[in-house]
């Protein structure tokens, strides 16, 4: 009744929502549950991100989920997501191929501060597939890698068969300077390297405490353990840069599922500095 | 403080006057207990066509205006799928139908923001303070384009009320607005005094009704009901209001989270009705056609046990304690911190509406006796 005499209005205001398109160029099997996605914005321009920002990827109909950018911020308008199928969008991503389309809102979130990471010791602790968001910083960093200290890598995943980045890792051993070590958390037939927990590693490390910085990267529970072992190596809780993850609907600070406290971690984060965050109950 | 008399016939016109130029949305009469349409017997708010469908000098609603600012469901986008670029592959997991092909040539997606001119007549001063909270919320860092279209679009007339006995905004500060509407009525009996808050607001009581300055004698009469109004709770809480974010801080590890937390359904329902509460959950929904649909957000509810759990199955909230304990101190102590101000205007909805009469109040006051005790 009334309303006829308010027409409904759409304005084409700029809808935080509102997604670009972008393109999948290739995609790479990682393992059974992770694949790797080459994306080309479709407008040209560059996504503009920091190391550990995150973007909204959606695909109409099956939802729209935060994933890290796993590439360094230096290729045009191409950037790399790495994406585990766990549910409705993630495997649905799983079953395209070149050149289907997604759409991508972003960069958002507070990634890691490349500057203040200069001319430190490094070291890199990435649980599972916290590797990902990790790998956009590790590549940033070895693209410069005289701009850095020694540079150590502890990665710790559940099984051989889900080791990221295989051949990077490789490479990057290599040519990298760069000390990589990788634990499984069970024995199995096929795997001779170390096995047990990623914590085991840092107690013999040599580390200059007064000139490292550690980047963390894991499923919640890695936490508490980590920080307990770089406490031991006394690396202060300021050279220590987490990312922590939470259900993320908006990221843009209003929906609420992320908030920890007082904190949004789609605004404040998601990578934090220990020591901002080591007295905020139910954080870490 | 300009007031204005206006005769109840005149509030009549000026009612019908709003109809012209807007949508009117207000409490309704009340509706009977055990009616679909008004839960518990409690007045709600609707649309009215005329005057005489307002129940103006309601107690509380079941749910807040909040409702036409920020809608239980609304869309974000629409989107329309192209022809699919790969052949199609049904998804292992997931809806078997639709190929997820990311569109190919011709896929679409469309911003929807949605507004129209709405009054919103007869708001509490309660709920006119959440809404100047959640004002805040939309606009701070990137603003939200589809709440703040639709309150610039919005004329706000509030209305003085008395507590139930659930009402405790005395004891939060919010008995009275000072700002956050364009009009505000005040009952005197012999008629309404309109308290100009906008030019807006004075624009159309002007063009819309007849009124005439009020008397020192009339408004003397504000303050008298001002005066019976703060005596009349029977509800509140036993501290100052600013104490309570530093004594919801150190309440963290009290038994009482875990004592209500036994009896709590999680069912969310305190959290629907809350004015302030503004956490949503985003969906997609595809058309029967399957190439149409859209994005849309939903009220979510950080009581429901799902709120914040993540993919690898972590909950970080596993317990209704826990849960209990987050959204009371989002009310008195997170997002004050955040954005600052209480974000419990005091309306006692989530106190009526608990099936297992969990009362933010008695638990507050119990916090209040804790912390008395320690040392
Ligand atoms: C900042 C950030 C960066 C991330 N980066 C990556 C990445 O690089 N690669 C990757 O594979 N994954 C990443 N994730 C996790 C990824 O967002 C979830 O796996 C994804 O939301 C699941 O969506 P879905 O539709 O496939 O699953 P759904 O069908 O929605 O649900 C499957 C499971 O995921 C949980 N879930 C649902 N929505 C979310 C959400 N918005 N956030 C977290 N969990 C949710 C549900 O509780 C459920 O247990 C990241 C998460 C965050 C917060
Ligand atoms: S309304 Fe009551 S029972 Fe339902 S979630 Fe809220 S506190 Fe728990
Ligand atoms: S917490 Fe309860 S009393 Fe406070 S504003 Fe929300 S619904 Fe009203
Ligand atoms: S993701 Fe919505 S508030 Fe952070």
């Amino acid at each position: 009744m009334s309303s006829l005499k308010s027409q409904t209005v759409s304005h084409n205001i700029s809808s935080p929502y509102l997604s670009r398109l972008a393109r999948i160029e290739r995609v790479t099997r990682l393992t059974e549950k992770e694949r790797l996605f080459n994306i080309a914005i479709e407008d040209s321009k560059t996504l503009g991100h920091a190391p550990g920002q995150f973007i909204m990827l959606s695909i109409p109909g099956f939802g729209e989920a935060p994933i890290s950018v796993s590439s360094p911020p230096d290729k045009g308008n191409m950037f790399e997501l790495c994406v585990r199928a766990v549910g409705n969008l993630t495997n649905a991503l799983h079953n395209l191929t070149k050149e289907d389309k997604i759409w991508i809102r972003g960069p958002y979130g507070k990634g890691f501060p490349v500057e203040n990471l200069k001319h430190k010791d490094l070291l890199f602790i990435a649980g599972g597939i916290g590797l990902v968001p990790m790998r956009s910083l590790i590549k940033t960093v070895l693209n410069e890698r005289s701009s850095y200290g020694s540079v150590h890598l502890l990665y710790g995943i559940k099984g051989p068969d889900e080791i990221l980045f295989k051949d990077e890792l490789l490479q990057w051993g290599r040519t990298g300077n760069i000390n990589i070590q990788i634990t499984v958390d069970k024995p199995h037939p096929e795997w001779k390297g170390h096995t047990g927990v990623v914590t085991t590693f840092i107690p013999p490390l040599k580390i200059d405490e007064t000139k490292t910085a550690a980047i963390v990267v894991g499923p919640p529970v890695m936490y508490k353990y980590v920080i307990m072992s770089l406490g031991d190596k006394r690396i202060a809780g300021h050279d220590i840069y987490l990312s922590l993850e939470r259900r993320m609907k908006c990221g843009l600070g209003k929906c609420g599922h992320c908030q920890i406290n007082s904190i949004y971690v789609c605004q404040e984060g998601p990578v934090f500095r220990l020591s901002n965050i080591r007295y905020l109950r139910e954080a870490i | 403080m300009e007031y204005r008399f206006l005769s109840k016939k005149g509030v009549a016109s000026f009612v019908t006057g709003l109809l012209k130029e807007f949508r009117v949305y207000g409490p309704v009469k009340l509706v009977p207990a055990g009616s679909k349409q008004g839960k518990d017997g409690f007045p709600m708010y609707g649309e009215v066509a005329s005057p005489d469908e307002l129940n103006l000098l309601h107690t509380p609603t079941h749910l807040s205006p909040k409702q036409y600012l920020f809608p239980p469901k609304e869309t974000l986008l629409k989107f329309k799928k192209g022809a699919p670029t790969s052949p199609f592959i049904p998804l292992q997991r997931g809806t078997p139908f639709l190929s997820p092909s990311g569109g190919g040539q011709g896929e679409e997606i469309a911003p929807v923001v949605e507004a129209y001119d709405q009054a919103l007549f007869g708001v509490h001063p309660c709920d006119i303070h959440a809404i100047r909270l959640l004002d805040r919320v939309f606009a701070y860092g990137t603003p939200d384009a589809n709440y703040l279209k639709r309150r610039e679009r919005t004329v706000i007339i509030g209305i003085d009320c008395l507590p139930d006995k659930h009402c405790f905004c005395k004891s939060v500060n919010t008995m009275k607005a000072e700002s956050g509407f364009d009009i505000f009525l005040h009952d005197i009996g012999s008629g309404f005094l309109a308290e100009i808050g906008t030019q807006k607001g004075k624009e159309l009581l002007f063009k819309y009704t007849k009124t005439r300055r009020a008397t020192l004698k009339e408004a003397s009469k504000i303050d008298i009901f001002q005066k019976k109004k703060a005596e009349s709770f029977t509800s509140s809480i036993n501290a100052e209001a600013s104490t309570l974010p530093l004594l919801y801080s150190g309440s963290y590890n009290s038994p009482v989270w875990e004592k209500i937390g036994k009896i709590c359904y999680g069912c969310g329902s305190c959290n629907n009705v809350c004015p302030t509460c503004y956490c949503f959950d985003v969906r997609d929904e595809m058309k029967a056609n399957l190439t149409e649909g859209e994005r849309y957000r939903v009220w979510d509810a950080c009581l429901l046990e799902d709120f914040a759990k993540v993919a690898g199955g972590h909950n970080f909230r596993k317990t209704r304690a826990e849960r209990l304990r987050h959204r009371f101190n989002r009310k008195f102590q997170y997002q004050v911190d955040r954005f600052g101000g209480l974000f419990c205007v005091g309306c006692g909805r989530c106190i009526r509406t608990c099936l297992v009469n969990i009362n933010i109040v008695e638990v507050t006051n119990e916090l209040i006796e804790e912390s008395n005790r320690k040392p």
